[in-house]
């Protein structure tokens, strides 16, 4: 036939335009240096050095000088409680705020991939702890300084970006569930059979898993001993998969605590009535209490660096009372700090940066091993 | 060819030649679609391929190892497999049954009850899974305290293997009635009546006719169903993990989890997958290939007559009421008296009295809500046309043509099943960076992506239908003349637009529902409804998220409608 070679053709038509497309092969690109000369980020680094030397009210005049003339801004953010500030921040500034939210794993993945084809779609990215730490890791942010930087609590100075709040861990319980002076006093309690098929832990939280780890190991139990608490703790465990639905199913009676809810999702559903709560009837809440920042960071090629200072400006100050509305935690303690005289334990964020599979690999494992012996 | 000496010149002129003869529109459209499926399925298979089997060393098997050397895995692929086949077995009976009896009887409410059908497809899967939990979980399952009574406590347990495959299967179910209603659609029934007038018993006729006739339909349905409930993730995370109940894809999820994702292990995964997809594609094939066993729309006249139910009528009547009460209103109402209060709570007096409408006007007052409803819009009628579009020539291809090779053209289009979102969204931003087209941070990566992905639905949808038409009737078309393009357009399509319509309903529809590539690819201005699913689910505001759910439903259930009508209105004639 005359058209047999037809099909031969187009594929190899096809691999040809994937080919010019691709040029380099896609993964095995790994780390590499993003030190992005010759790009935007001449300019950026001017003003970035400029503002950084400025306190007071001549950085405010100078950044919104800048600012207005750049008139955009672009952020990358994993933060759901951002919307509030940025709306707030678009009425008191001129300027045209673009939004990009996604979870935190494709924030980071969606920089990298820009930063890695020389694109540069934000100035500005505010996620997660982890994810911020690859960035800083791979030299794409630019260290931000200012009077209020020194105010954030000294977990969330972190190099190359600043915490704007934290994420608290905490045990909660349904109130229904747990009656008034049954509430569990510590972590270690979890791990009595009393508690079994009535705790929850969720599938996803490594970084909590890891903290508290460490914590143990660091109040002198052995690596025995910490395995046999967490076994012990999964045995009576069911596994949810997101905090949301576990929060959601904690409120209706699924289960009757939760080893590592965020308090804002309790405080949350707490103030619209359901029976859930992270205060026992009498005494402090359980401890140690395990607090992730989560930060913003400029980026080293912003296209619009001065707007993206001032956002931050604006964050660690009128954005910190819009977040406390949410029920979050901000960096930048107050006079009615929720985690006032509790005790609170960090990531392990260096840890987790050197060797993340071994973490991941350890929480899945224990997991898992909760089916065994259900 | 820059050079111009006279022997490259004659050569350039008898390639000219070759060319012009065969530049006819024929061989241009067939060029162009088979590039076109060849170019979408490679980009992210070449990038899923190289993830999996090179790293900064060279060729490694690295990614097999981690992602199959778990002691665990047979474990999880024997639950893979139970959960798997279990709800595609439950949805191709629900499906075939259903789609059975709107399209071959005369049952009641067919327009009512051809959108009930559809509607557990739409019900973003997180929201269709915590309503079943709600229903039937034995601590706080609304059912289980309805039959308490009689049943004992706890007589539902969502919170098992059996639990996921009812929710997956009821899920997934929707699939398959799209798929059976285009096949029963082109069914002539003189082939049924006469096994009948022959003393055929109607179960007989059923078994012995009517299934055999739509047999290609039927393997299309269970490849697609079991690669979809293997690669399902949201029911077994939700439902299976709380007893520890691990599949194959809680690996996928695992490897995926953490900075960097391990994509060689994730590739290692879809590759079994992939190997699993085509041997199915190329069973499905040969099944469908026994030529004319299946062509039941021939150059013989033939007016699809509903099959009166008689007495039947009100007993099949009451048992799709019964079964959408329990389906499909009873998921939807938990998600609309969740949509209607402050948190969830078990029915009572105080819960009734607290209901407000605040979450809908949340919903409303949320500044992205209507342009991400238009652009979710936009991106589902553009990318269900233009799949259903390549599909159709595609299928011409694999079916009717005799050119060599026309099998790669259906092995490619069904590879992005395999292929998990985060992947595609990876090698697509990776390719269109750089491009010189501008391409990415528009709407048109979205609309590249949609594509991609249900490119391997929009093919067994009109391979089936295909399947399904004789070559007489192009054959006769040709005869008096038609060109191959008027014979398409003017015989060919009509008659598939029962399979092509099904396709497109079922595109439209899950493309709401896309999340893992459309995160990675959207950008500001082109957010989609998924997004918003999606923050409101991180954002823990599980009521506007129902309220969502209820919009979504209500939204896609007008335009299924619509489409129904007027799809009922092309093609095979109905009395």
């Amino acid at each position: 036939m005359q058209h047999q070679k037809f099909l031969g053709s187009v594929a190899v038509a096809a691999a040809v335009l994937l080919l010019g497309a691709c040029g380099a092969s896609p993964t095995a690109a790994g780390p590499m240096p993003a030190d992005g000369a010759g790009r935007s980020s001449v300019k950026a680094r001017e003003v970035y050095d400029r503002i950084n030397g400025l306190t007071g009210d001549e950085r405010t005049r100078t950044l919104l000088d800048l600012a207005r003339q750049e008139g955009t801004l672009s952020i990358y953010t994993s933060n759901t409680d951002l919307d509030k500030v940025i709306e707030k921040f678009e009425q008191t500034y001129p300027i045209e705020v673009k939004v990009y939210r996604g979870n935190s794993e494709s924030v980071l993945q969606r920089v990298l991939q820009e930063q890695q084809a020389n694109y540069d779609g934000n100035d500005l990215v505010e996620t997660n702890a982890g994810e911020l730490n690859v960035m800083a890791d791979q030299k794409m942010l630019y260290p931000y300084k200012s009077a209020l930087r020194d105010a954030v609590r000294k977990e969330g100075r972190a190099d190359g970006w600043t915490a704007t709040r934290f994420n608290v861990f905490v045990v909660g319980w349904n109130t229904t569930k747990v009656k008034p002076g049954e509430e569990p006093k510590s972590f270690e309690e979890l791990a009595d059979p009393k508690w079994k098929g009535r705790i929850s832990l969720e599938v996803g939280d490594v970084d909590w898993f890891a903290a508290m780890y460490t914590y143990y190991l660091s109040q002198g139990k052995t690596d025995a001993e910490v395995r046999d608490l967490f076994s012990r703790v999964v045995a009576n465990a069911k596994i949810a998969k997101g905090h949301t639905a576990q929060g959601e199913l904690l409120s209706a009676g699924q289960f009757a605590v939760t080893a590592s809810s965020y308090s804002h999702t309790i405080d949350k559903a707490a103030a619209q009535g359901a029976p859930v709560s992270w205060h026992p009837a009498s005494g402090t809440p359980v401890q140690p209490i395990v607090i992730r920042p989560n930060g913003v960071a400029l980026m080293k090629t912003a296209p619009h660096p001065a707007a993206a200072m001032l956002f931050v400006d604006y964050e660690l100050s009128e954005g910190q009372k819009i977040l406390h509305e949410s029920s979050r935690v901000g960096s930048i303690p107050t006079a009615n700090d929720p985690l006032a005289g509790l005790t609170t334990i960090s990531v392990p964020e260096k840890e987790m940066l050197d060797n993340p599979k071994k973490w991941d690999a350890l929480y899945e494992e224990f997991v898992q091993s909760g089916r065994e012996v259900t | 060819m820059t050079t111009a000496s006279p022997a490259v010149s004659a050569r350039r002129g008898a390639t000219l030649g070759w060319l012009r003869r065969l530049l006819t529109p024929k061989i241009a459209i067939i060029v162009v679609v088979a590039g076109l499926i060849g170019y979408l399925a490679l980009v992210p298979l070449y990038y899923l391929i190289w993830g999996t089997f090179f790293d900064a060393n060279g060729f490694t098997l690295g990614g097999f190892a981690r992602a199959y050397g778990d002691p665990r895995v047979g474990d999880m692929i024997g639950n893979s497999l139970w959960f798997a086949v279990g709800a595609a077995v439950l949805s191709l009976c629900v499906g075939t049954a259903l789609a059975y009896l709107n399209v071959r009887t005369d049952v009641p409410f067919k327009g009512l009850f051809f959108a009930a059908s559809i509607i557990p497809l739409i019900i973003p899967g997180i929201l269709y899974t915590i309503a079943w939990i709600f229903l039937a979980s034995p601590d706080i399952g609304l059912l289980n305290k309805l039959i308490e009574p009689i049943f004992g406590p706890a007589f539902f347990d969502i919170f098992t293997v059996w639990g996921m495959v009812w929710v997956e299967g009821l899920h997934l179910s929707p699939i398959v009635f799209l798929l059976m209603v285009a096949a029963f659609r082109s069914m002539d029934p003189s082939l049924e009546e006469s096994a009948l007038m022959s003393g055929a018993s109607r179960w007989q006729v059923f078994r012995r006719v009517t299934v055999p006739l739509t047999r290609p339909a039927i393997v299309a349905a269970v490849l697609v169903m079991v690669v979809r409930s293997l690669e399902s993730f949201e029911v077994p995370a939700l439902l299976g993990l709380q007893n520890g109940i691990y599949v194959f894809t809680s690996r996928i999820y695992f490897v995926l989890r953490s900075y960097p994702p391990d994509l060689a292990a994730a590739g290692a995964l879809a590759v079994g997958l992939l190997v699993f997809a085509l041997i199915g594609v190329a069973i499905s094939n040969l099944v469908g290939r026994s030529g004319k066993t299946y062509q039941t729309v021939t150059g013989k006249g033939f007016r699809p007559r509903p099959m009166e139910l008689g007495k039947w009528r009100p007993v099949m009547g009451a048992v799709i009421v019964l079964y959408f009460f329990f389906t499909v209103v009873g998921p939807l109402l938990v998600l609309l008296y969740t949509s209607l209060l402050k948190f969830y709570q078990a029915p009572s007096g105080e819960a009734f009295a607290s209901m407000t409408f605040d979450n809908y006007r949340q919903l409303f007052d949320m500044s992205d809500a209507m342009t991400a409803l238009k652009n979710s819009l936009v991106l589902g009628l553009g990318s269900a046309t233009l799949v259903m579009i390549l599909m159709a020539v595609g299928a011409w291809i694999v079916v009717r043509s005799r050119i060599p090779g026309r099998q790669l053209v259906d092995h490619l289009s069904f590879v992005p099943l395999v292929i998990p979102g985060l992947v595609l969204g990876l090698a697509l931003s990776f390719v269109y960076l750089r491009s010189p087209i501008p391409i990415y941070g528009t709407i048109f990566i979205l609309l590249i992506a949609y594509c991609t992905r249900y490119m391997p639905y929009g093919m067994r949808y009109a391979v089936t239908s295909m399947h399904q038409i004789s070559a007489e009737l192009e054959e006769s078309a040709q005869v008096s003349g038609a060109s191959w393009w008027q014979t398409f357009r003017r015989v060919l399509l009509p008659l598939l637009s029962p399979g092509l319509l099904a396709g497109w309903i079922y595109i439209l529809v899950v493309s709401f529902r896309e999340l893992s590539s459309s995160i990675l690819l959207y950008s500001p201005g082109n957010e989609v409804l998924s997004i918003l699913i999606f923050e409101q689910y991180e954002n823990g505001q599980f009521t506007v998220l129902a309220a969502l759910g209820v919009v979504m439903v209500l939204t896609l259930a007008v335009l299924v409608v619509i489409a129904y009508k007027l799809g009922a209105k092309v093609g095979l004639r109905q009395d």
